[in-house]
């Protein structure tokens, strides 16, 4: 009698490891995201969870990743401090082993730290600091382009674009460099001065400002007389609008305007400062590139995508949103699918793998991770070489790329900037 | 030439607008003694008031004037009445944390209800600028400084020759005298404070048009308006005036001729600088200090 109830322990606990099997396939992959939802971030949060949203919908339709589904765990990371507590909350809770994220720099830098002290895998679409890659931590990758990048592309295009279009040798351009002089301002300004040096340009005018200055008068009297052609600036948002006017109440004309990221990229730019926007450019991550980059299978994802964000949103989608979608898409369709333990050093080795040309994803990109290999910085692992990045341009019918040629969808017009009467 | 006459000329402009803005906080703080850190978030308040009123009526931002001085006097009467009242008869820093909480919570309850979101109205004639001959200025910031003088002798007067100003010093300088003389004290404290609070609802519909609406706009200002408080002398209202435009010419000039990163550094050298040498300040009297108001 014993050995039969035995026996039937024992095929009653192989039926149910049987029975178990399949379900667990169905199981769904689970990844941490931290956005901040709510706080000061949480327009852009909101936006990126958005984009994200639609990429998991999308691979969900599909069958989800090798007949698993992707399930999304929010952790609202509002600050640097929210961060690391939400990371931490749901990696040691819910028992995540990936994490992405963060929108802004600061959130980046403490998500990453509190996911690989965890051990776990974090996969970074758009904090853009540099350092986030180079702390030698060992499963935190960066997709979206860092933020010397924002830098080159503003000097290149000036070098390459502007220069011909104002009809002067780039060497004689009169640039001048205009940076909020915090974290993000002060590293795209010094990444702009050291590529100009190389490129042979030079600056008639390089200062600082703090962003919460009240008055823009001096700033904008000096730039009045220095008579710059082009000015580059990396501002936030209420600073830009406070130059804007001001330059506009001064009769302050340049002939070409980059502006670098936050403060310029904005969509809600248009509604603060109405047509004064029209003819700006933006050094930014691409919101939409040409068509012709794409591979044709990314093509028909990058239509999908921007129908069903603009039908959600009821605006196209901005740059770090598109790189949210693109840098998770990438994360579903060619790390997923090689892994078989979600292990975050197999997920590693994966990553390191990869090698897709520009045009892979959605936003132009493609991807090649540093691996402390990399020529200009051997301590760096983990940021992406292929991501993409370009110019911009406030055009009356949308922001338009404009810069380089292979992602651009449109010509930059109005250089020079007519006065501001007739903008 | 023309550029130090535009920085002096745009200096004296926004130190007119600062100097407006702090003239509540000179009547709560100058005169009163009560140390008010939620200036900065009562601006943001009535400011999102001015904002509401322009975007959802269509009405321009000093129409909204009619609406918002009012109910921020209401909300002054509320803030005395449940936060400041109870708290005069205790130690000074429980109305220094206590005015301190209210201003986190005002700024975490508007980042719930608003978003962190910029919110601007739109300029007057376009945006587009008076010129005095070779000066430039926008008609909102004439306006502004217009308001600005205006207010100080509406309300230097009113200090100096209404029977509720003489009350408000009497009530500052011997409250229990005040009391024996049949002066309702409590009522004036209360209304001194809405008063405050109602000029910085003037304020904010004179700022509106300038600067954008944000729930940390407070913060950009307050600390400026402390400074212009104290550097004019403590409860001296033409004393505001007058450290608003030295604050704004001062920033506007070193900003230039230094660098701009370090334009409040230099007022506030200015501000140790006058505090060293005249530590009434401007146009404080000595003892001011003691009895809050210039006789």
């Amino acid at each position: 009698m014993r050995t039969a109830l035995k026996y039937f322990a024992f095929a009653a606990a192989a039926l149910a490891l049987l029975a178990n099997r399949p379900a667990e396939a169905q199981q769904p992959i689970k990844i941490g995201v931290l956005l901040p939802l709510t706080g000061p971030f949480a327009k852009n949060g909101i936006e990126n969870w958005e984009a994200m949203q639609i990429a998991r919908d999308m691979i969900n339709e599909q069958g989800g990743v090798n007949g698993r589904k992707i399930e999304f765990v929010h952790g609202d990371a509002t600050s640097p401090t929210a961060a690391i507590s939400e990371a931490e909350r749901i990696i040691t809770r819910e028992g995540i082993k990936v994490t992405t994220g963060s929108f802004a720099s600061p959130l980046a830098i403490a998500t990453s730290q509190a996911s690989e002290r965890h051990g776990v895998f974090h996969w970074e679409a758009t904090g853009a600091a540099e350092i986030i890659t180079r702390r030698g931590f060992k499963h935190t990758f960066q997709v979206g382009a860092a933020s010397y990048r924002y830098s080159q592309a503003a000097v290149d295009f000036t070098n390459d674009v502007l220069a011909q279009k104002l009809g002067k040798p780039a060497a004689n351009l009169r640039i001048a460099l205009l940076w909020e002089n915090r974290a993000f301002g002060k590293s795209v300004g010094d990444g702009v001065r050291d590529y100009m040096k190389t490129k042979g340009l030079t600056l008639v005018y390089d200062e600082g400002y703090d962003q919460f200055a009240t008055d823009m008068t001096p700033i904008v009297q000096k730039l009045k007389d220095v008579k710059p052609d082009v000015l580059i600036a990396i501002s936030f948002p209420n600073d830009a609008i406070l130059f804007q006017r001001k330059a506009k109440e001064l009769d302050f004309n340049v002939a070409a305007f980059i502006g670098v990221s936050a403060g310029y990229s904005s969509p809600d730019l248009r509604d603060s400062i109405g047509t004064m926007v029209n003819g700006i450019f933006v050094s930014d991550f691409p919101p939409r590139v040409n068509q012709n980059v794409l591979k044709p299978e990314v093509r028909k994802v990058a239509d999908e995508f921007y129908k069903r964000y603009e039908t959600k949103m009821k605006r196209p989608p901005a740059g770090h949103a598109s790189a949210g979608f693109s840098a998770i898409w990438a994360l579903f369709t060619e790390v997923f699918p090689k892994a078989k333990s979600f292990e975050p050093a197999e997920l590693r080795e994966i990553a390191l793998k990869l090698d897709l040309p520009p045009g892979s994803l959605v936003n132009g990109s493609g991807i090649k991770f540093t691996n402390n290999d990399w020529p200009q910085d051997p301590k760096d692992a983990g940021q992406n070489l292929r991501a993409s990045i370009g110019i911009w341009q406030w055009q009356k019918d949308g922001n338009n790329q404009v810069f380089p040629q292979t992602l651009a969808t449109h010509e930059p017009v109005t250089v020079p900037l007519p006065g501001w009467d007739k903008r | 030439m023309t550029t130090v006459g535009q920085l002096v000329f745009s200096g004296i402009l926004i130190g007119s607008i600062y100097a407006l803005m702090s003239v509540g906080l000179t009547l709560v703080f100058g005169v009163l003694r009560v140390v008010n850190f939620a200036h900065g978030e009562f601006l943001m308040l009535a400011m999102y008031g001015a904002w509401a009123i322009t975007r959802f009526l269509g009405l321009n931002p000093y129409i909204a004037i009619v609406a918002v001085v009012p109910a921020m006097f209401l909300f002054g009467m509320l803030v005395h009445r449940l936060m400041i009242s109870p708290a005069l008869d205790k130690p000074h820093l429980v109305v220094v944390f206590a005015t301190m909480g209210l201003s986190i919570l005002m700024q975490n309850v508007a980042l719930m209800l608003m978003s962190a979101d910029l919110f601007d109205v739109p300029p007057l004639l376009g945006g587009r600028s008076w010129t005095f001959g070779p000066l430039y200025a926008k008609p909102e910031l004439v306006i502004g400084f217009l308001v600005a003088v205006a207010c100080t002798v509406a309300l230097q007067w009113m200090i100096k020759s209404t029977y509720l100003g003489k009350a408000i010093r009497a009530t500052v300088q011997d409250g229990e005298a005040a009391q024996l003389m049949g002066i309702p004290v409590p009522r004036i404290f209360l209304i001194t404070f809405a008063g405050g609070s109602a000029l910085v609802g003037l304020a904010a519909c004179i700022m509106t048009p300038l600067f954008s609406v944000f729930p940390t706009v407070g913060l950009n200002f307050v600390l400026i308006a402390f400074v212009v408080v104290v550097l004019g002398g403590m409860g001296s209202i033409e004393g505001a005036l007058l450290g608003g435009i030295c604050i704004g010419v001062v920033q506007s000039l070193s900003s230039y001729y230094i660098a701009p990163a370090y334009g409040q550094m230099f007022f506030f050298i200015l501000f140790l600088l006058v505090m060293i040498f005249r530590p009434t300040g401007l146009l404080g009297q000595k003892g001011t200090a003691n009895i809050g108001i210039n006789d």
